[in-house]
């Protein structure tokens, strides 16, 4: 390897992490591990790691995942070894990656998903000034503000199975006005986890992450205290409510290693009106037990 | 005089400044429409460093930047369009804005070129921001603090009159003030009632 | 005298970045970063995608160019140094945003409007900080506001300066409580959508804006070039390190609110503190 491949080599290992069902506190775990990174984003990514077995409807997500990883990429499936082993090969797969190792090919043609060539008067899949899918993306069009009384531009999109910032998984059609959600609809419900993704170390450090404080995730999650400032003052007081109990309490609980239980609740009017930031950290803040049965609820719906 | 170099800079300044300008209409984006006028504007305030005017030149740039920052961000908010995926025109009245254009540019041409603006080179050492500082508080004062809080009061109160938190409840609820006595009719106008001047239906965006 | 000038800024620069990179330990990152491959999204922008880092560090250069590095001695010795300090402050605003419109994707585009509606409030306290340092130099010029600090520096005569320009800082170069563009909550926001040169060049430019607004804040607040023994450009670069550890320490270290709270948090307390510390020091400088 060249001098250069050794320095990066020796970085920490930037992994995207695609969570099956009851592998969730495992991967966590490991991610957490000095040496190990988890990628906030796939294109942050060198390593895919596919947790646990996937059920069939997430395969053509898992495949669109895994060509947004830039290349070189390698693809690691952990189906039940030990944190130790998984680290080996992950750590192994890198540094083949950084000597020039092997790469995988796209899984799925590069083709747009809405076909817009030659559609329209211009051929770019649009019509007149403001309508229309041009170059594949459907238009956004303004529909009323649920705050302010504004005829604001509406954006759809489906979140999907993987998303960093939700829960594994689960699949949200959201409708945004800005970073607004106005609607939010659970089309899938994230995958069962055991009990263990309920230990307060492993959401107290979800939180942790989505407030920027990468090192004092780990920390937690390490057994230590978080080494930060400012934590529970950078949540707004009365941010999702439930039952007495806000975001605040909740991670403060956490914090202190108590676990924390929620009363039932209705997930998209928790949702609803609230800007992407605290969407997040609320959906962070529902111990995964509540939050999927709050999703299997809705979806069911 | 003045030197050739000076002379080249200021035309290619010049130059760019309209060039830009141009490109507002011409792209089809109302982002890059936004940024383009932004470029134009810094151009313009390049000219004003070369005219010994370094505050002015300088503060035109900041000003212009955050405004068009501001602009592009309504542009994203409101405009179904704002990356220009799709072809916009965006002139309306063609010819009565080639005539306007026209004779602005015929009249401003005219102006400078008739009237005689004065030639003396500022003195390299002068102390030009301290000088426009005693200008803008001393015999300027009035003007320039009048237009500062006149402009304060209007962001002021267009903020207040576009929020939904009205003074007695929301108002696109139509906010009542409560009544005089306890439990008595609210007092004031009632909305609705008188239709004002004319009603003005919206007409959702146009290219 | 103007060659050696253009020569110091561009190794502190260069230095500076190599010195911010180290305090993120981010150099094996950085390098295994630059070998991984670009990405394209469907029908970007395609000049302001690739031109968004290098006015990036255009503007952390313009803005070291003000610095004075010697007594008397600024690569642009303008009376109105500040301004273009501000000027670029706003641009920096401007690039950000270009950076996540470009790539014609949603969290990126999240990223750089959620930024540009907390960075341009946090200009406000930001000139008011540094015109409350011109207020005893009598001068917007970066060099007379060294030379008022021979007595006493403005970080004792002043003392909420500084605190308030850090937070500024931070939300120049994108760390930390202030790091709306680039957040985990949107997936990285207006990086998203890059790997390999384009990434790792957008983080370098932020590094490299570290070294200049540390090295504005050093000469504002803590005399610049001043001090006893050592040479000018010494004294400026050792405050500002100390700076740049201070600012990196604080992006690690500090959480991250919502942007609503942040906001108001902005407009409530950090804008009215940034009037009173504005008033207090004309007071003191009458």
């Amino acid at each position: 390897m060249t001098r250069l491949a050794r320095i990066a080599a020796s970085a920490p290992v930037p992994v995207f992490a695609a969570i099956g069902p009851g592998r969730q506190a495992e991967t966590e775990r490991l991610l957490a591990r000095p040496g190990l990174r988890r990628a906030d984003t796939a294109r942050d990514a060198a390593i895919l790691l596919v947790a646990g077995d996937l059920p069939e409807a997430a395969a053509p997500a898992l495949a669109r995942l895994h060509d947004q990883l830039p290349r070189p990429r390698v693809t690691l499936r952990w189906q039940g070894e030990g944190a130790d082993e998984t680290e080996t090969a992950l750590t192994g797969a890198w540094r083949e990656l950084c000597a020039g190792g092997p790469d995988e090919e796209d899984r799925l043609p590069d083709a747009p998903t809405n076909a817009w060539r030659g559609v329209g008067p211009h051929g770019q899949g649009g019509e007149g000034m403001m309508g229309g899918t041009p170059y594949g993306r459907p238009m956004a069009m303004t529909g009323a503000d649920i705050r302010d009384g504004l005829q604001l531009d509406r954006y759809s999109a489906t979140l999907g199975p993987f998303a960093p910032m939700l829960p594994p998984g689960m699949v949200l059609d959201l409708t945004l006005q800005g970073d607004v959600i106005c609607e939010a609809a659970v089309a899938e419900p994230p995958f069962a986890q055991p009990a263990e993704a309920d230990a307060p170390a492993l959401c107290a450090a979800r939180l942790l992450r989505l407030l920027g404080l990468e090192k004092a995730a780990r920390r937690v999650i390490g057994g230590r205290r978080p080494g930060a400032l400012w934590i529970t003052g950078a949540v707004p007081p009365g941010l999702g409510r439930i039952g007495g109990a806000d975001l605040r309490a909740r991670l403060a609980a956490w914090l202190a290693d108590r676990p924390v239980t929620v009363p039932a609740f209705d997930l998209p009017a928790l949702l609803a009106g609230a800007e992407w930031c605290e969407a997040m950290l609320i959906l962070a803040s529902l111990p995964p037990s509540e939050l999927i049965r709050a999703a299997r609820r809705d979806a069911a719906a | 005089m003045t030197d050739p170099v000076t002379d080249l800079v200021l035309l290619l300044l010049t130059g760019f400044a309209v060039w830009t300008g141009w490109r507002v209409f011409r792209v089809d984006s109302m982002v890059r429409a936004s940024f383009s006028l932004m470029l134009s504007f810094i151009a313009v305030g390049a000219i004003g460093l070369l005219l010994s005017a370094p505050y002015i030149g300088i503060a035109t740039v900041f000003m212009m930047a955050v405004e068009m920052m501001v602009m592009a961000i309504f542009m994203v908010m409101f405009m179904m369009n704002p990356a220009g995926l799709n072809p916009m025109m965006m002139v309306h009245q063609h010819g009565v804005s080639i005539a306007a254009g026209l004779a602005a540019f015929l009249g401003l041409g005219a102006a400078i070129l008739l009237s005689a603006p004065p030639s003396d080179p500022v003195p390299p050492q002068a102390p030009v921001v301290a000088q426009l500082g005693h200008e803008l508080l001393g015999p300027s004062m009035l003007i320039f603090e009048t237009a500062g809080v006149t402009l304060l009061a209007t962001m002021v109160g267009a903020v207040i009159l576009s929020s939904r938190q009205g003074r007695h409840g929301a108002a696109d609820e139509g906010s009542r003030p409560p009544g005089l006595t306890a439990g008595g009719a609210p007092a004031g106008r009632t909305p609705g009632e008188e239709g004002g001047p004319g009603h003005h239906h919206h007409h959702g965006g146009h290219g | 005298m103007t060659g050696l000038l253009v020569l110091a800024v561009l190794a502190t620069l260069l230095a500076g970045t190599c010195f911010a990179v180290l305090l993120d330990r981010a150099q094996p990152a950085l390098v295994a970063e630059f070998f991984r491959s670009r990405v394209e999204t469907e029908a970007p922008d395609r000049l302001n995608r690739d031109l968004a880092p290098a006015w990036y560090l255009a503007l952390a250069a313009i803005g070291l160019s003000v610095v004075p590095f010697a007594p008397g001695l600024a690569l642009i010795d303008s009376p109105a140094g500040i301004v273009i300090w501000g000027s670029c402050e706003a641009l920096i605003v401007v690039t950000v945003f270009l950076h996540g419109w470009a790539p014609n994707a949603p969290f990126p585009l999240i990223g750089a409007y959620r930024y540009a509606a907390l960075a341009l409030p946090v200009m406000l306290p930001s000139m008011f900080v540094l015109i409350a340092a011109a207020l005893p130099a009598q001068s917007l010029s970066l060099i007379a506001i060294v030379d008022s600090q021979r007595e006493i520096w403005n970080v004792i005569r002043q003392p909420l300066g500084l605190p308030l320009f850090l937070v500024v800082a931070l939300a120049l170069t994108l760390r930390g409580p202030m790091d709306y563009a680039d957040g985990a909550d949107i997936a990285t926001g207006t990086s998203a959508e890059e790997s390999g040169a384009a990434r790792a060049t957008w983080y370098l430019a932020r590094a490299a804006m570290l070294v200049s607004v540390s090295a504005l804040a050093a000469t504002v607040f803590l005399g610049g070039p001043l001090g006893p023994l050592l040479p000018g450009p010494v004294w400026l670069w050792l405050k500002t390190a100390a700076l740049m550890a201070l600012t990196a320490w604080l992006g690690h270290h500090v959480a991250r609110p919502p942007p609503g709270r942040m906001l108001t948090l902005l407009w409530i307390a950090l804008l009215p503190l940034s009037f009173l510390h504005l008033a207090i020091s004309g007071v003191l400088a009458l």
